[in-house]
C-alpha cells in the first residue's frame, strides 16, 4: 500500500521537474549571472546621481527615454554576450587578433584612464554615502578599499559572484524607497504616454547623461569576458540572452524608480541638488528618515559594487589584449602586471578621494568626456567583429539586427559627440 | 685594403617584420612595384622560409600575392628585389604555405619552452642567402612598442629615468606551437610541438584557452598524452572536452586513464554520454568503472581504484612479480601488493621493497605485514586524509562491511582533498 503511494508521489514529482518548463527555469538560474551583474554594476554610482539628477531637475519628463535605452542595452549587450558565447574570447583579445597592436595599446589607455575616473567616482560615491551614516571618510574609503581587494584576491568566481548577485538585491532598496514617495501613478502613466522632448541645452544634457552613463565602454568589455569566464557554450546561449535581456530591464526599473522619487519629492518642491548624497539628505524631511538611508545605503551599495568589478575587470582586459599572464591563482611575481594595474586601480581610485583639494568633480567630468569619446570607437570595433564570419560563423548579425545595431550605433555616437560637446563647451 | 673589409657596422642579420611591413618592393630595373602588406612562409622544415609576399601594387592599388624574391643589405639598406625572368609570377597557393600577419602576428601561440601561452608582438627573421627564415617570435613589451612606434621614446625615457635598457624577449620559432586555427595545428601536425611539454603543463595552457582552440589542442594529442592531460585538468574542463568527442574516441581515451580518474570524470558526464563511452570501452574496464560509478565521491568508494596487484597467501615472490610485470600497464599502483584470502578478505600487506628483498620462493603469507591500516568503503574522506597524514602512507585499501578488500585509494587521488583545504 505504502509502496503504491510512494511510486505515485515519485511518479508525479518526476513528471513535475520533467516538464521541459521546470528543467529549463533550473538551467536558467545555473546560467544566469554575466548579464544580470553587468547591468546592475552600470547603476554605480555616476548613474545613481545622474538618475536623481534626472528626477529632480526635470521631475517626471524624462521618464519614457528610459524605455529606449532599455532596448539599445539589450542591442548592444546581446551582441557582446553572443560574442563571448561564439568566439569563446574576451573582446580585448579580438580586438588586438583583428585590429593590430597599435590600436589596441591606445584604445587600452583609453580605456585605462576613463575606468581610473569611474573608479574614482565610485570610492566618492563609498566616502560620500557613509559621510551619510556618520562615518568618516579617512575610515570608510581604506576600509572599502581593503575590502575590494580582499574579496577579489581571495574569493574565487563562483563565490564572488554569489556575492555579486546578492549585492544585485539590495538594489531594491531603491524600489522600496520609490514606493515611500507616495508616486501619483496617473502622472507617471501620463508621463509615458505624453513623452516630451525639449531643444534646450540642459535638458539634451540630461538626456546625453542618461543614455552615456548607461552605456559604458567598460561594459562590454566585462560582460563579454564573464560570459567566457563562466564556460558558456553556443548551446546556452538562449539562456545568456535572457539573462542579459533581464539584466537590462532590471536596471531601468531600478532608474526609474529613482526618477520617480527625486521628481516626487525634490522636483515637486523646487529642490536643487547636485549629487545623488544630496538627494538622499533631502529625502528625510520630504519621504521620511527610512526613504533617505534606504537610498543612501543603495548608493553606498552600488558604489562598492562597482569598485570592486571596475579594477579586475581593466586588469583582465588589459592583460588579455597584451598578452600577460592574467589570473589571481597565480602569484605576484607570475603576473606582475596584472596586479601592478589591478593595485594601481585601487590605489589610485581611493587614494585620490583622500588627497585634500582634489578636484573630483573635474577628475569625474573629464572621464565622463573619454567615456563618451571612447564608447562610439569600442561600438564600430564590436559591430565589425560580431559580423566578421571568420569569428562568429553562422552566429553574425541578421540584416534586421545589423540595421538596428548600426542605427543605434550611430544615434550614440551622435549623442556621445553632443555629450563632448555639452562637457567642454558649456 | 681597407676597401675589401666588408662594414660590420651596417651588417644586419637579422630584421623584424613589423619593420618590413610597409616596405618598397623593386623590380630587376629598380622601379618600385609596390608595398609589402605580408609575407607567406612554408612552415616545413626547422626555421620556415618566406617563400612570398602580398603586396599593394603601385600601379593600380591591387592586392596580388607573389614569389621570387631576393631579400638583401646593401649600405646598411635592406632591400627586397623581384628576380628571375618570370617576374612578376603570381603565387598560386601551396597546403603547406601560411600568411603571416593572418595565422601569427597578434595572436596567441603556446611557448613550450616556457610552457606558457603567449601573444605575439612581432617575428624575427634571419637573413641568409638572399633567403628570410623565421627565426624567433616576439613576446616582449620591447616588441609590442616597436609594433606601435613608442620604442624609441620609452627607451630614451627608462634609460634617462632608470637607467633601464630593455630587452628582447624572443622565443625560438623551435618552441613555438601555432594555435590560432584548428587548421594550423593539423598544418603542423607532423612537427607537433605539445608533445614536448609535461601533461600537467598541457593541462594549465588548456585551461587557458578558448573553447575552440582547446578542442582543436586537445584534438592534436595522441591518446595516451590526451589521457594524462586530461588527469590533470579542471573538472568542467575535462567534461566540456570529452563531451565534444565522438564515444569512440572519448572511450579510447577514457580507457588510458587511470580508473579512479576516469570514474570521477564519467560520473560528472551526461548520463547518456557516460553510458555510451562505458558501452563502448572493454567489457572489463567497463565493470570495474561501473562499480566505482556507484559509490558517491566524497566517500572512500568513490576515490578509489580497482586497479592493485592482491595475491593469495600461497602464492610465491616470484609469481608475485611476475604477475605485476605482466600487468604493469593496468595497474594504478605497485608499490602495495595485497594478500587476500578465497573470499577477497584482506589478509596483509607486502611492499614493493619486500618483494624485491625476499628470496624467489618465499612464500607472500611468510613475508606480509599483517597489521593493515584500511578504511571502511563509507568512510569519508576528511578521515581517510588523517589516516595517510598519521601512517605515511601510499595507498590506503578499502573494504566492505564483510571485510572484503573493494579497491585502493591512492595517495595521488587524495591529493585533490587535501589541496582544496590548503587555499590552493
Amino acid at each position: 500500500m505504502g509502496n503504491v503511494v510512494n511510486k505515485k508521489v515519485y511518479g508525479f514529482l518526476h513528471a513535475f521537474f520533467n516538464a521541459g518548463r521546470w528543467r529549463k527555469l533550473w538551467i536558467f538560474f545555473a546560467l544566469i549571472g554575466p548579464g544580470i551583474i553587468t547591468s546592475n554594476v552600470d547603476n554605480d554610482a555616476g548613474g545613481i546621481t545622474t538618475y536623481s539628477l534626472a528626477g529632480a531637475d526635470y521631475g517626471l519628463s524624462l521618464l519614457w527615454s528610459l524605455i529606449p535605452i532599455t532596448g539599445v542595452l539589450i542591442v548592444i549587450q546581446e551582441m557582446c554576450a553572443r560574442m563571448g558565447v561564439v568566439s569563446g574570447k574576451g573582446l580585448s583579445d579580438l580586438i588586438r587578433e583583428r585590429f593590430g597592436a597599435r590600436i589596441t595599446f591606445y584604445l587600452m589607455i583609453a580605456l585605462f584612464l576613463t575606468n581610473l575616473g569611474n573608479t574614482i567616482s565610485e570610492f566618492a560615491g563609498i566616502a560620500a554615502s557613509m559621510e551619510i551614516f556618520g562615518v568618516g571618510r579617512y575610515f570608510s574609503v581604506p576600509l572599502s578599499a581593503a575590502f575590494v581587494w580582499w574579496l577579489v584576491v581571495k574569493g574565487n568566481y563562483k563565490s564572488v559572484e554569489k556575492v555579486f548577485l546578492f549585492a544585485c538585491f539590495i538594489y531594491f532598496s531603491y524600489i522600496i524607497s520609490g514606493f515611500m514617495g507616495k508616486p501619483d501613478w496617473h502622472a507617471v502613466g501620463s508621463a509615458f504616454l505624453h513623452p516630451v522632448f525639449r531643444m534646450d541645452a540642459g535638458f539634451l544634457a540630461m538626456v546625453v547623461a542618461l543614455v552615456g552613463t548607461t552605456i559604458a565602454p567598460w561594459m562590454q568589455f566585462y560582460l563579454q569576458s564573464s560570459v567566457v569566464d563562466k564556460g558558456l557554450k553556443a548551446d546556452d546561449y538562449p539562456f545568456t540572452r535572457l539573462d542579459v535581456i533581464f539584466g537590462s530591464i532590471m536596471v531601468n526599473v531600478i532608474a526609474f524608480f529613482i526618477i520617480l522619487l527625486c521628481a516626487m519629492t525634490l522636483f515637486k518642491n523646487g529642490i536643487r541638488i547636485e549629487s545623488a548624497v544630496d538627494a538622499a539628505q533631502a529625502l528625510a524631511p520630504l519621504a521620511g528618515e527610512y526613504a533617505a538611508l534606504l537610498f543612501a545605503f543603495g548608493l553606498l551599495n552600488a558604489s562598492l559594487f562597482a569598485a570592486s568589478i571596475l579594477p579586475i575587470s581593466t586588469a583582465y582586459t588589459i592583460c588579455e589584449a597584451f598578452g600577460w599572464e592574467a589570473s589571481l591563482d597565480k602569484k605576484f611575481l607570475q603576473a606582475p602586471q596584472f596586479y601592478s594595474l589591478y593595485t594601481l586601480m585601487i590605489f589610485l581610485g581611493a587614494g585620490l578621494i583622500l588627497m585634500p583639494d582634489m578636484p573630483l568633480i573635474r577628475i569625474m567630468f573629464y572621464s565622463q568626456v573619454i567615456n563618451g569619446a571612447l564608447l562610439p570607437v569600442i561600438l564600430v570595433f564590436m559591430l565589425l567583429l560580431v559580423n566578421d564570419r571568420r569569428i562568429m560563423g553562422k552566429y553574425v548579425n541578421g540584416k534586421i539586427m545589423n540595421v538596428i545595431s548600426w542605427l543605434t550605433v550611430i544615434v550614440l555616437m551622435l549623442l556621445s559627440l553632443a555629450m563632448i560637446f555639452f562637457s567642454l563647451f558649456t | 685594403m681597407a676597401n675589401t673589409i666588408p662594414n660590420y657596422q651596417n651588417f644586419q642579420l637579422f630584421i623584424f617584420f613589423s619593420e618590413l611591413l610597409g616596405k618598397t618592393i623593386v623590380d630587376p630595373e629598380g622601379n618600385a612595384v609596390g608595398r609589402i602588406l605580408d609575407l607567406i612562409i612554408n612552415i616545413e622544415g626547422t626555421y620556415p622560409r618566406v617563400t612570398g609576399v602580398q603586396l599593394r601594387l603601385k600601379s593600380n592599388r591591387r592586392t596580388v600575392v607573389f614569389s621570387c624574391l631576393d631579400f638583401s643589405f646593401s649600405d646598411g639598406h635592406f632591400t627586397a628585389q623581384f628576380t628571375g625572368e618570370d617576374f612578376p609570377a603570381e603565387k598560386e597557393p601551396v597546403p603547406s604555405e601560411l600568411m603571416l600577419k593572418e595565422a601569427l602576428l597578434d595572436k596567441q601561440v603556446v611557448d613550450t619552452d616556457g610552457a606558457k601561452i603567449r601573444r605575439v608582438n612581432d617575428l624575427q627573421f634571419l637573413i641568409a642567402n638572399d633567403e628570410l627564415y623565421l627565426v624567433h617570435v616576439d613576446v616582449g613589451f620591447q616588441g609590442l612598442l616597436r609594433r606601435v612606434g613608442l620604442k624609441p621614446l620609452f627607451g630614451f625615457v627608462l634609460h634617462a629615468l632608470f637607467d633601464y635598457e630593455m630587452a628582447d624577449q624572443l622565443v625560438s620559432w623551435k618552441f613555438v606551437q601555432m594555435i590560432s586555427s584548428p587548421d594550423l595545428l593539423r598544418l603542423t601536425i607532423a612537427q607537433n610541438r605539445l608533445a614536448q611539454l609535461h601533461p600537467a603543463d598541457l593541462a594549465d595552457i588548456i585551461e587557458e584557452l578558448d573553447i575552440h582552440q582547446r578542442k582543436a589542442v586537445f584534438n592534436a594529442l595522441d591518446i595516451e598524452t590526451a589521457a594524462e592531460t586530461l588527469e590533470e585538468t579542471d573538472p568542467k574542463v575535462q567534461v566540456s572536452l570529452i563531451e565534444g568527442l565522438s564515444t569512440e574516441d572519448a572511450s579510447d581515451i577514457i580507457e588510458e586513464m587511470s580508473l579512479s580518474e576516469a570514474a570521477d570524470l564519467l560520473g560528472d558526464l551526461s548520463p547518456e554520454k557516460a553510458e555510451g563511452i562505458l558501452n563502448e570501452m572493454e567489457r572489463d574496464a567497463a565493470e570495474d568503472m561501473k562499480e566505482l560509478l556507484a559509490h558517491p565521491e566524497e566517500m572512500a568508494g568513490g576515490l578509489m581504484t580497482t586497479a592493485y596487484p592482491s595475491f593469495p597467501p600461497t602464492c610465491t615472490v616470484a609469481d608475485a612479480l611476475k604477475t605485476i610485470r605482466g600487468d604493469i600497464d593496468d595497474l594504478d599502483l605497485i608499490y602495495y601488493s595485497y594478500v587476500v584470502d578465497d573470499h577477497e578478505r584482506l589478509l596483509g600487506v607486502v611492499s614493493l621493497r619486500e618483494l624485491l628483498a625476499a628470496e624467489p620462493e618465499a612464500l607472500l603469507s611468510e613475508l606480509m605485514d599483517t597489521r593493515v591500516v584500511f578504511v571502511n568503503i563509507e568512510e569519508k574522506k576528511g578521515q581517510i586524509a588523517a589516516d595517510f597524514f598519521k601512517y605515511g602512507l601510499l595507498a590506503i585499501p578499502v573494504v566492505d562491511d564483510d571485510e572484503q578488500l573493494k579497491g585502493i585509494i591512492l595517495f595521488k587521488n587524495l591529493l585533490e582533498v587535501i589541496a582544496a583545504k590548503l587555499g590552493r
